[in-house]
């Protein structure tokens, strides 16, 4: 019995060791393939904000400097102006856990792209493409959200959604194949 | 001398080591399993965070600002805007703003040095290259490399290799050129 006792316990220590290794290792992955994500999906998100700013600024500059800067114009501009101000520049997600569930940030983004075609509607211009054409902006940046969206979750928490399929078969195969050591 | 009886000893002694490591190289290997796949998930959100807020967004937030700074310049010319302007300015801003537009973030993307660190390590040990990026990246890449090719191919000039792709220098230098516009038509905008 006490010998069967020792067995397993040197088992355990086994496991327990290469448990901590892994550990240590898994961890380095997955700061790795987390930032990558992260910084992909920032990127895309931003951009389309940034070039909204960019574009809804430099509008309001030439009606200032035409000093026609009063009318409806300007009050379109500067509400796009204002909700890009109120966005986050971290993961929408951890944001709105801060801000408490007031802040619905998917609202907003989409209050933000129909301002956006709002105001080139009113100014008579085509709207950017990307935005314009409905499914590549509502898959690009938002697509992250639309896998979560299922499973009822907030937007970008990357450990549900297309990772979790993945690594759920991995642990059943004994085998990450996202990791390779 | 040898004898059987000595070949004996040392086979079962051999055996029995071999045994007492397989046992150890198991379950270290099991438990290493184990501890990877929850090292990983513990901290993948932590890493998304930090790429989404320290890299992704101040990124994509600048290059976008500069996009739609020229893109909405080039409406204002089109509907025949009162600002002083040549007809040099127009084909300038295009060009910016074309050349603005075939910038990718895995062009202008910093490195991960720790990634690339630990890349080697992983060359080091094993002597071959290490695959990190996520199926939805590597989607990207490939699609990305499908691009490039295409525009090789379609590029008229023969023998013409890898596309050049453009660096965050190049973007550098569009962002001064389209100061200088602005400053032509004496307009008044941040360009971040």
């Amino acid at each position: 019995m006490d010998e069967f006792d020792s067995l397993v316990n040197l088992e355990q220590t086994f496991f327990d060791a290469g448990y901590k290794d892994g550990h240590a290792h898994g961890r380095i992955h997955g700061l790795i393939e987390g930032r990558a994500l992260g910084r992909e999906k920032g990127y895309e998100m931003w951009e389309e904000l940034g070039y909204y700013e960019g574009f809804a600024s430099t509008w309001k500059a030439h009606l200032v400097f035409q000093g026609t800067e009063d009318g409806r114009i300007t009050h379109h501009l500067n509400g796009l102006l204002e909700l890009i101000s109120q966005f986050p520049q971290v993961n929408p997600s951890v944001a709105q856990a801060e801000a408490g569930s007031e802040v619905d940030i998917l609202k907003l983004l989409r209050n933000i792209r129909s301002k956006y075609k709002l105001l080139c509607a009113s100014l008579g211009i085509r709207p950017r493409l990307h935005a314009a054409d409905g499914s590549e902006a509502a898959q690009e940046p938002v697509d992250g959200a639309q896998v979560k969206s299922k499973k009822k979750k907030s937007i970008w928490e990357v450990n549900d959604g297309e990772g979790e399929d993945e690594e759920q078969s991995d642990r059943k195969q004994g085998q990450p194949q996202t990791l390779s050591f | 001398m040898d004898s059987p009886w000595d070949e004996e000893v040392s086979n079962e002694s051999y055996n029995r080591e071999s045994q007492w490591q397989k046992i150890a190289s198991d379950f270290t290997n099991a438990g290493y399993r184990d501890g990877i796949t929850a090292g990983k998930e513990g901290v993948l959100q932590e890493g998304f965070d930090s790429g989404f807020a320290n890299t992704g967004a101040p990124l994509g937030r600048e290059i976008g600002r500069i996009r739609g700074i020229a893109s909405a310049l080039l409406a204002l010319l089109s509907k025949g805007s009162s600002i002083p302007h040549s007809p040099s300015t127009t084909n300038e801003l295009r060009d910016i703003s074309f050349k603005l537009s075939e910038i990718r973030f895995s062009d202008i993307c910093p490195p991960d040095l720790e990634a690339e660190a630990h890349a080697r390590e992983h060359m080091q040990a094993e002597g071959e290259e290490l695959v990190m990026d996520s199926e939805e990246l590597e989607d990207r890449k490939q699609v990305e490399s499908l691009e490039d090719m295409l525009a090789g191919m379609s590029a008229s000039g023969a023998g013409r290799g890898k596309p050049q792709r453009p660096s965050m220098d190049d973007f550098n230098v569009l962002k001064s050129r389209l100061e200088v516009v602005i400053g032509q038509m004496g307009l008044q905008i941040h360009l971040s």
